[in-house]
């Protein structure tokens, strides 16, 4: 088992008061919360500065802690606590942070206990729990699609953890796995209830439900809008200049499309009803953009220098003054 | 102990369920009360506003910010004013991370040759 240095993760030194160990922790909470950062794994070390939180605002546990902490320090950053250690702080659950013991690390549980003892003590129960009625708990997941299963529907599967009591009284973790018919046109950020696939009831209550939220993954040309798709087409100059049908790719395959004489790069064209499906479908935008060859012949130059000469009045920078 | 259950088909039969205030209470876990002053501050609101709470229906994408205004009050002691203000913030942060991505990915596709 891996040591824990408390003080490290809140950025405090072992000796810091009350008040700064607060402080810390506050403005890490804020910074790690898994609602409000973006950043790689938030959610876990939002849960190790709750945890070390828990320890070192208690008086009691952090001078447990700090004891073993001058045991623990091996060097190699492993750990193992001593013969017959027991806790008298104990986890008591609740207080400022109203933790979770349950999420808490294996290292909290060894020093602490209490925590997962106490999920599992929901046998405890006893005998009410024949004549208690629960719901089972609501269980939300993330589903990351591509663009081409969003814009057509698609069968996925769906793994997730439910928890529920065993035979013993215990509760247990279980995976399970769906396989959800998802239909054409989610959105990012829509949500998908599925009813009765959450955790089982307790005692005859229902079980609750699973609840998605649908992510995109990004596309490598194409990219969403509302309900709209936009696509960037690069264009020669002459089909820019003297308009042209070509072809251009939707998501799920390709259409003609006229450009208009005289586009300049940047231009916007409508594709009606080639977005996202649904009740109002969107559409697909196409952006142009102007490229040139890498290298023109001897006599495209001749040409070039000769159109330069017929269209010499026109300033593109007149915009800029120049 | 975990134990692996059978793959299971499910066809989703409404993507536009909704709850009455009873039912997303239930859900998240709260008093009817925070829920009627979240609706009152601006932070979540019912399909169809109504006088009448008891007639309040709320769709899933309200019981995710239900869900997610209850862990912020929770995890970082806000008040209501705060809560409210910091999930528009965190609102508007998230449109400007969407269309920031998009912004850059469009122009990469318009700088990269073809």
């Amino acid at each position: 088992m891996d040591f824990k240095d408390y003080y490290a993760v809140l950025g405090v030194s072992e000796s810091a008061s009350p008040e700064e160990i607060k402080k810390a922790y506050r403005k890490l909470a804020r910074k790690y919360h898994p609602d409000v950062s973006k950043e790689e794994k938030a959610d876990e070390k939002f849960k190790d500065v709750g945890e070390a939180y828990e320890v070192l605002k208690d008086p009691e546990k952090r001078a447990e802690y700090d004891q073993l902490r001058k045991y623990g320090a091996k060097g190699d950053g492993s750990f193992d606590p001593p013969p017959g250690w027991q806790s008298a702080s104990g986890f008591g659950g609740g207080g400022y942070t109203e933790a979770d013991a349950r999420q808490f690390s294996d290292f909290f549980e060894e020093i602490f206990g209490g925590g997962r003892g106490a999920a599992e003590g929901f046998g405890g129960f006893g005998g009410r729990r024949q004549s208690m009625r629960m719901r089972g708990e609501d269980v939300h997941s993330r589903l990351a699609l591509f663009l081409e299963e969003a814009y057509q529907g698609c069968d996925k599967q769906v793994s997730f953890n439910v928890q529920e009591v065993n035979d013993q009284g215990q509760l247990v973790q279980r995976r399970k796995t769906l396989n959800v018919k998802i239909p054409a046109g989610m959105k990012e950020g829509q949500h998908i209830r599925l009813k009765g696939q959450g955790a089982p009831g307790i005692g005859g209550g229902d079980a609750g439900d699973l609840f998605i939220e649908v992510e995109y993954a990004p596309h490598p040309h194409f990219t969403v809008e509302g309900q709209d798709i936009l696509v960037t087409v690069p264009v020669t100059p002459w089909e820019a200049a003297l308009g042209a049908t070509i072809t251009v790719p939707t998501v799920t395959s390709k259409v003609s499309l006229k450009v208009p004489k005289g586009s300049s790069g940047g231009r916007k064209l409508r594709l009606r009803g080639k977005g996202l499906p649904g009740k109002h479908p969107g559409d697909q935008i196409v952006v142009l953009q102007i490229v040139m060859p890498d290298r023109h012949s001897e006599k495209a130059e001749e040409l070039y220098k000769e159109l330069a000469e017929e269209e010499k009045q026109f300033n593109p920078r007149s915009k800029l003054h120049v | 102990m975990t134990r692996h259950d059978k793959s299971l088909t499910v066809e989703l039969s409404d993507t536009a369920g909704t709850f009455s205030l009873h039912e997303i209470c239930e859900r998240g876990g709260c008093h009817a009360e925070f829920v009627i002053k979240l609706v009152n501050y601006g932070v979540i609101a019912p399909v169809e506003e109504t006088t009448e709470s008891r007639q309040w229906q709320f769709d899933l994408q309200t019981l995710a910010r239900l869900r997610k205004a209850m862990r912020l009050q929770r995890d970082l002691k806000m008040n209501l004013p705060g809560l409210a203000m910091s999930l528009e913030l965190l609102d508007e942060v998230q449109d400007m991370r969407r269309e920031l991505d998009r912004l850059h990915r469009q122009l990469e596709q318009f700088m990269e040759k073809p």
